[in-house]
């Protein structure tokens, strides 16, 4: 009951706040600036497209969490929740999943446009755009679970707003791109699934030891 | 049980009564409108317990001992007022109470239930209202209490009939769809009030609660303290406000440098305070012959104040009013005209810097 409860006023928190408007305007303004720069370019849109929100949108959920976390525990905000019957991991998880939905829907919506100029644009078949996008969408999604969590353990750690904001910049984003880069450093065949097992598994991890510091911290 | 329930079609207010947990069906005797309400079901109180009991604990900040074997016990209905200087370790011992902080030793139990490890069942009877109270500043205050409530175990349909109920007491109707970040520093202390008494705890602990509070609602939030006292809520609070805490208060402690300096109700603080009994008199004319009242039985000596209001000292043992008799006689058989007489109070205020000193001493 309290984690829908909490899950459902983030999620509403979340999607009517000015960032999130910007983002759900600004990723798919990019895939049209993307569509604009790369005219020449052989690789199809939505895959472009896909690639570049994976950046994008991930250091955007990261930063997002990480400054939200930060600014609650300092304007202690945390205090009427944790004096109640309720578990502290579901303040953690249901800000982890607002943010991934609502950063996701915005790639979905990214992603769309550089499907429909693919389709508009070449002669195949829209069902082989979607399975040739399938992969990269999925691998966009896993990076961007990823960087959300290490916006909760930043979040969870960090001292001040600047000191989070610069770690997400400089460290976060390496732990993100880890899934993406381990498959082609060992040479694996197929890198999708990969990249997916890998995006759980450290996104669980990263997760549970935000909830362990989280459980130990004191307000 | 009974509760005042108000018809949301015509205003009009019905007490109805019912058993708790119950829910039964109304119709509204003026405007005939009918509607369900459910009566919420009381929590196990073990009243032959404490509701709180501190067992010597300790907190150390690093090398600071910040608390220094803390032990008191709170019971049902008791108004608890926890004074001390910046830094005394109020903040602390509260923090450890509702378990936001832990302790470095010692016990403390919530209704029976040992803190930390049982905190979520504690949980259930606490109502806290933090030194510096903050909401998620997107939410609307209406949002925002119906969120604590609803996290702090109450009918669905009780939540609102109650938060309208607090928000009147408090005059915050018109701010009721306002943004958290559209209202001013007093009227988030007083949301922030009204979160911590929403769900009728059984212990309501305050940080500061009459901080930036204008002169009236201190006034309500104090008359709020005593109705729950009333009721058997036990109220503990820790307040710099000294003149509130002797308003309202039926048990005092002093706090310095994390240990306890003095406890227990502000007739005992004062009794080890007052020395010397002592009787005020401002007279409007005085005579020569004023000073016979050195000659009375149990009269120490008299201290001239002004020109015309004096302090006289008197012996501890003696009896206030048969002295404060013989004066009046005695007076008047002088021909001196009395303005005024009464034995002296000492404030809170003289008593907390008496404590102080004393500690300081030690």
């Amino acid at each position: 009951m309290s984690f829908s409860l909490i899950f459902k006023d983030e999620l509403v928190g979340f999607y009517k706040s000015k960032a999130m408007i910007f983002l759900w305007i600004g990723l798919p303004l990019l895939a049209i600036l993307v569509h604009v720069s790369s005219q020449t370019s052989d690789m199809s849109l939505s895959i472009l497209v896909s690639l570049v929100v994976s950046s994008i949108g991930g250091l955007l959920a990261s930063v997002m969490l990480t400054v939200n976390i930060i600014n609650e525990k300092d304007t202690r905000v945390y205090d009427l929740f944790l004096i109640r019957p309720l578990k502290r991991w579901h303040i953690l998880v249901s800000k982890f999943l607002a943010v991934y939905i609502c950063v996701s829907i915005a790639c979905i919506l990214a992603i769309s446009i550089g499907l429909l100029v693919d389709y508009s644009e070449s002669q195949i078949a829209f069902e082989i755009i979607i399975k040739n996008i399938f992969e990269p969408f999925m691998m966009t999604l896993a990076v961007i679970a990823i960087s959300s969590a290490v916006g909760v353990l930043i979040g969870v750690v960090a001292p001040s707003i600047l000191v989070g904001v610069l770690l997400v910049i400089f460290g976060g984003q390496y732990i993100s791109s880890i899934p993406s880069i381990i498959p082609f450093v060992f040479n694996i065949e197929n890198p999708f699934t990969i990249v997916l097992i890998l995006g759980i598994i450290i996104t669980t991890l990263l997760m549970s030891l935000s909830i362990l510091l989280f459980n130990k911290k004191e307000f | 049980m009974e509760k005042k329930i108000k018809c949301t079609k015509c205003g009009e207010i019905t007490t109805v009564s019912g058993n708790p947990g119950e829910t039964i069906t109304v119709t509204c005797p003026s405007c005939h409108a009918i509607g369900k309400i459910t009566f919420e079901k009381i929590q196990i109180y073990k009243s032959e317990e404490p509701i709180v009991q501190i067992k010597n604990i300790s907190k150390k900040y690093k090398d600071i001992l910040a608390l220094n074997n803390v032990s008191f016990d709170l019971k049902k209905g008791e108004i608890f007022g926890y004074i001390g200087p910046n830094g005394a370790g109020k903040t602390t011992t509260i923090k450890i109470l509702v378990g936001l902080l832990n302790k470095t030793s010692g016990q403390v139990f919530i209704n029976g239930y040992e803190m930390p490890e049982q905190k979520s069942q504690a949980h259930k009877f606490i109502g806290y209202l933090p030194q510096q109270v903050a909401f998620q500043q997107w939410r609307t205050l209406n949002h925002a209490l119906t969120t604590f409530a609803k996290l702090s175990g109450m009918q669905k349909n009780s939540i609102q009939p109650k938060i309208n109920e607090l928000l009147e007491t408090m005059d915050l109707t018109k701010f009721k769809n306002k943004k958290i970040n559209q209202l001013s520093g007093g009227t988030i202390q007083k949301v922030g009030i009204i979160q911590a008494i929403l769900h009728n705890p059984y212990l309501l602990i305050l940080d500061e609660p009459l901080n930036g509070l204008d002169p009236e609602s201190r006034y309500q939030v104090k008359q709020i303290f005593k109705d729950l006292s009333k009721k058997g809520t036990t109220v503990f609070f820790s307040s710099h406000i000294l003149s509130d805490v002797e308003d309202v208060a039926t048990k005092i402690c002093i706090l310095d440098w994390g240990k306890i300096l003095k406890i227990g109700t502000l007739d005992e603080l004062k009794t080890e305070f007052v020395k010397e009994k002592q009787i005020e008199i401002i007279l409007s004319k005085k005579t020569e012959k004023f000073k016979e009242i050195n000659n009375l039985i149990g009269v120490q000596n008299i201290l001239e104040k002004s020109d015309n209001k004096f302090l006289i000292n008197i012996d501890k043992t003696s009896d206030s009013d048969e002295i404060i008799h013989n004066i009046i006689k005695t007076l008047l058989k002088n021909d001196c005209r009395i303005r005024s007489i009464a034995p002296t109070n000492p404030a809170l205020d003289e008593i907390y810097q008496y404590y102080l000193r004393k500690g300081g001493d030690k």
